[in-house]
């Protein structure tokens, strides 16, 4: 019997923090670049090559070091790669849309292709962060140069002031030609940006 | 009734954890959006042959010192439904307490026989196994004599599941003044492993860990 009530749930192991020393061996660099699919195959992943560039700040103005960032993203044509969409015949067979990175440094660099829109959404890509001290904590960033952002759902329910700090901002292109993006991500204190909480639900 | 998402505490003589923790409430996620939140984890990453025993950096090599464990357990969702084929990544410092980590400078002993990093995938039921070390506590804030419990950090991911957390050793004395175990307050007692005998295998001791993975995250398999 599976039990089917809110009161019926089994109890969630608790998160706890990653600590200062996620193994460097488990690092993959094909989820470091989602803009090719794996070595040697001629494939291409859809759309637009781009690179985030991002900063992880304390609350002191330092850079968070030895932390793992996640990412989950649409497609070029705005569709997932969840079972809700299993398909559908605009999964691009060559992108999965998760990366996942650990900085020494507490800056990252990240390469993937231009998020498509989704369903009244502004173009975004969903960011995790595990590091010492905290447990996961979420949020998702956008592009100040792509349309929709006036109307995205999410962005709305923030001030003015928070959306832009969920912008990253175009500033050049790399050799290749991919559009370079940049983001200060501020952990705590004055500048933190908006994170989510994906676990309560309004009214519950 | 809640209106607004869960402030985060900070830990108590956690530096890092003043420094990172974010100030401001987490927002709630519009209804409409909430899907978008979710990840599906791709399956990839293979292990290397052994990689569940990490008493051993591989199997024609001598086993490292301390006491050999094993670990097992199995991995639902809140509703009790076992998720196969997640990727469960350990890490533990060895016996003395300190990890190959690059970035751990501390002067506690390497073992010249121990990694202390591995992967295992949940079989169909959900049930993983893997061998280590009991880990050593160490002294993490030297200045007010404070020390990290015995642990072993487990990073858990896979279609809609994704969850790092650390299983803890019962009774151990250091247990009551760690920082994120008191944040835990009453619900630690599930992130500590419950013994067993293990008369006919070649490890000391067991410990069940069953890992639940809670709230939305493992909402594409409910
Ligand atoms: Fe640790």
């Amino acid at each position: 019997m599976k039990p089917n009530t809110q009161s019926d749930l089994l109890k969630p192991t608790n998160e706890d923090t990653v600590g200062p020393y996620f193994p460097i061996n488990f690092s993959d660099p094909l989820l470091e670049d989602l803009s090719r699919f794996e070595s040697g195959i001629t494939a291409q992943p859809q759309g637009d090559p781009i690179i985030l560039k991002g900063r992880l700040i304390d609350r002191f103005g330092e850079l968070a070091n030895g932390t793992l960032v996640e990412f989950w993203q649409a497609n070029a044509k705005g569709v997932y790669r969840s079972p809700k969409h299993e398909g559908n015949s605009d999964i691009d067979p060559w992108f999965w849309g998760y990366g996942r990175l650990r900085t020494e440094s507490g800056e990252f660099e990240f390469k993937t292709i231009m998020p498509g829109p989704c369903a009244g959404r502004a173009p975004n890509i969903t960011i995790t962060l595990f590091s010492d001290g905290i447990s996961r904590i979420v949020t998702q960033i956008f592009f100040a140069d792509q349309a929709g952002n006036a109307s995205d759902p999410l962005l709305q329910s923030l001030s003015h002031e928070d959306r832009a700090k969920l912008s990253a901002r175009h500033e050049g292109e790399s050799d290749c030609g991919s559009k370079i993006y940049t983001i200060d991500i501020v952990m705590a204190g004055e500048n933190e940006i908006p994170f989510f909480d994906d676990l309560i639900r309004e009214g519950e | 009734m809640s209106n607004s998402g869960r402030q985060l505490e900070i830990g108590l003589t956690d530096n890092t954890s003043d420094q990172r923790t974010p100030r401001n409430r987490l927002r709630l996620i519009p209804e409409i959006v909430r899907e978008s939140f979710a990840p599906c984890i791709p399956q990839r990453g293979l292990s290397r042959q052994n990689e569940w025993d990490l008493t051993r950096i591989a199997a024609d090599l001598p086993r490292a010192e301390g006491v050999a464990i094993e670990v097992s357990g199995k991995l639902q969702n809140e509703r009790g439904t076992p998720i196969s084929n997640a990727m469960l990544e350990i890490w533990n410092a060895n016996h003395f307490g300190r990890y190959r980590h690059i970035e751990d400078h501390s002067d506690i002993p390497l073992d010249e026989h121990f990694l202390g990093t591995g992967r295992v995938f949940t079989d169909i039921e959900g049930n993983y196994t893997f061998w280590t070390i009991s880990p050593g506590a160490y002294l993490a804030r030297p200045d007010i004599g404070r020390w990290r419990p015995k642990h072993i950090h487990l990073s858990v991911s896979g279609g809609g599941s994704r969850l790092i957390t650390q299983m803890y050793f019962p009774d151990e004395p250091n247990n009551a003044s760690d920082p994120m175990a008191i944040l835990m307050g009453d619900d630690f007692e599930r992130n500590v492993g419950k013994p067993y005998e293990t008369p006919k295998i070649d490890v000391d001791s067991g410990l069940r860990f069953d890992i639940i993975v809670g709230g939305r995250n493992a909402v594409y398999f409910e």
